[in-house]
């Protein structure tokens, strides 16, 4: 298993900015070598002169793609020793358009500039200062746009979940896609014989060829192992024998307390009564063993939801029960269905283990929120004691 | 110079070039447990800068002050810093290096510039806006599969393609 600087809270100690740096000598390089350090190579793309962008970009994210997936499915990295984005509507919208237009008037991004300046390029060098610029402009009008900036937060989404597909499925697709639109550059380039490198057809049909198996042999593996997997078919919940009493006051009872959200108990409470080791609390996982056995919240049984109403009857209204997903959607139809059979102790955690990991388990170092050192504190703890090899972890390497 | 560009040599292939960008980026996965990122070290280089001029305004202003008193000191400014030391290798060990303002043969160099100055802003500042560039987003978070990273490049597109016409003449022979 590997342990990932942002795993281990050590993205800003001096090793990480040694590894940084040689990261970004090859990242350098290999642009440079790509012909990203023209502009005029940059921009061709856009007048369909020049496809190169196209060309590096998709072989770039497909071969990193793969890499990852293949990791992920051999369980040699762990989905959350990987820091990921979230998705952002307003932001990602709103910036991805400027960004399209800055780029296609300056004719570089701020990666390629890097490169450009270092083959010479006085342009380079003058974007870079533009860009030096838009970011002081940014954060001095950010309370007029942090609206913008903030509007469609989804948290952490993968794209395949967005479209309803497997993973495997999206990443199949979306090689063929790649490998489709690469024929067409060529075809693009040579009908307008564009004076780019010369790329054979043998070499193209080999290397398609070799993405495509790639792609395809994903689909040996599983596919309920990612995030979030669980959430779409969370169609129907049947807790019990299907004889369920529904009387109007019991509704509105319940729908009162969704509310109100009563039901709901923050990560960072739960965490602390975690660590704390309340005698009167259980944590339900309530997610495929699968799931469950690569990572799960110390202490967290994991009960089959069919079989919820079972286990959980000896604690019914005694103590306080908290279930858990990757997002909210089971545990929240399982709690309701609990409440109709009885249970008044049932709590959901909020934002699932998604919002746990980003409230508690996320490193201080790469939050972008100013932190007291009395958080970072706790943040630590917390995950000294939910990463603590014992449990968690040990079981799944 | 004139020797330089008689020895200049081609390009990569850039299907090799990508894959190789691509190992580039799942060693960075693998290492840091993160990606590649190059605006976060523009922005930080930017407080850094902003500092040194008004160092009360930037350590209190909503975004800047959130890089606390040191804002060089993160990894993506080493990473930068890399960037341009491999790219510098790159182009001399192939002969590319060349000081120069890269434009067509019918355009003034001075509208160049301010197309670069221009688009570079607007750069800068929707890099902040996406939290990430063309690395951070588009290459790292769509290999990561994250919805919001195919949403940024495809408007990425969207916005080059659309203005792509009023700038055509920086590049006109």
């Amino acid at each position: 298993m590997i342990d990932t600087l942002y795993a281990t809270d050590a993205l800003n100690s001096p090793k990480a900015f040694f590894l940084a740096l040689l990261i970004g000598l090859f990242f350098g390089i290999f642009l440079e070598q790509a012909g990203f350090g023209s502009s005029r190579k940059l921009a061709g793309v856009f007048y369909f002169k020049d496809m190169a962008v196209i060309k590096v970009m998709f072989s770039a994210v497909v071969t990193a793609m793969l890499g990852l997936s293949c990791f992920l499915a051999m369980g040699w990295v762990q989905v959350d020793a990987i820091y990921l984005l979230p998705t952002i509507y307003g932001s990602q919208i709103v910036g991805g358009l400027i960004f399209g237009v800055g780029f296609v008037v300056s004719g570089w991004c701020p990666g390629t500039a890097a490169a450009g300046l270092a083959s010479g390029k006085l342009d380079a060098l003058v974007a870079l200062i533009g860009a030096l610029l838009g970011s002081i402009l940014f954060s001095e009008i950010y309370p007029a746009v942090k609206g913008i900036a903030s509007a469609g937060d989804r948290g952490v989404l993968s794209v395949f979940d967005s479209l309803g597909l497997s993973k495997p499925m999206f990443v199949f697709l979306f090689v063929v896609v790649a490998i489709i639109c690469f024929w067409l550059c060529e075809k693009l380039e040579k009908a307008k014989a564009s004076k780019t490198v010369h790329v054979s057809s043998t070499f193209l049909r080999a290397f398609s060829l070799i993405l495509v198996v790639f792609a395809g042999a994903l689909f040996i593996f599983p596919t309920s192992q990612e995030t979030g997997a669980d959430e779409r078919s969370a169609a129907a919940v049947d807790l019990g024998d299907g004889a369920i009493l529904i009387s109007p006051e019991l509704e509105k009872n319940l729908l009162a307390g969704v509310e109100e959200a009563v039901d709901h108990i923050e990560p960072t409470d739960l965490a602390d009564r975690m660590m704390r080791g309340d005698r009167d609390l259980i944590v339900v996982d309530v997610r495929s063993p699968l799931e469950y056995n690569r990572f799960h919240l110390k202490g967290a049984v994991n009960v089959a939801l069919p079989e919820l109403a079972d286990h959980l009857l000896p604690y019914k209204n005694n103590g306080l029960i908290v279930l858990y997903s990757n997002g909210m959607t089971h545990p929240a139809q399982a709690r309701d269905s609990l409440f109709r059979l009885g249970f008044r102790n049932v709590y959901i955690l909020t934002d699932g283990l998604a919002g746990f990991m980003e409230q508690c388990l996320k490193p201080a170092s790469v939050r972008s929120e100013p932190l007291s050192s009395k958080t970072a504190k706790r943040i630590q703890a917390w995950r000294s004691y939910f990463y603590s090899k014992a449990d968690a972890r040990a079981e799944t390497k | 110079m004139s020797t330089l560009q008689t020895a200049k040599k081609s390009f990569m292939n850039p299907y090799l070039a990508g894959v190789f960008l691509g190992l580039t980026l799942l060693a960075a996965f693998l290492i840091l447990g993160a990606g590649l990122g190059a605006s976060a070290g523009i922005a930080r280089v930017a407080a850094f800068c902003e500092m040194c001029l008004l160092p009360g305004h930037t350590l209190n202003s909503e975004y800047f002050g959130r890089y606390g008193e040191n804002p060089l000191s993160y990894y993506l400014v080493f990473m930068f810093i890399g960037v341009v030391l491999g790219g510098a290798m790159s182009s001399m060990l192939f002969g590319r290096t060349e000081l120069t303002v890269e434009r067509g043969a019918n355009c003034a160099a001075g509208r160049r510039l301010t197309y670069a100055l221009v688009g570079g802003l607007l750069v800068g500042f929707a890099s902040r806006m996406a939290s990430g560039c063309t690395s951070g987003q588009a290459l790292t978070g769509t290999a990561l599969l994250l919805t919001g990273s195919f949403v940024f490049l495809v408007f990425v597109f969207a916005g080059g393609y659309a203005a792509a016409y009023f700038v055509r003449k920086q590049w006109h022979d």
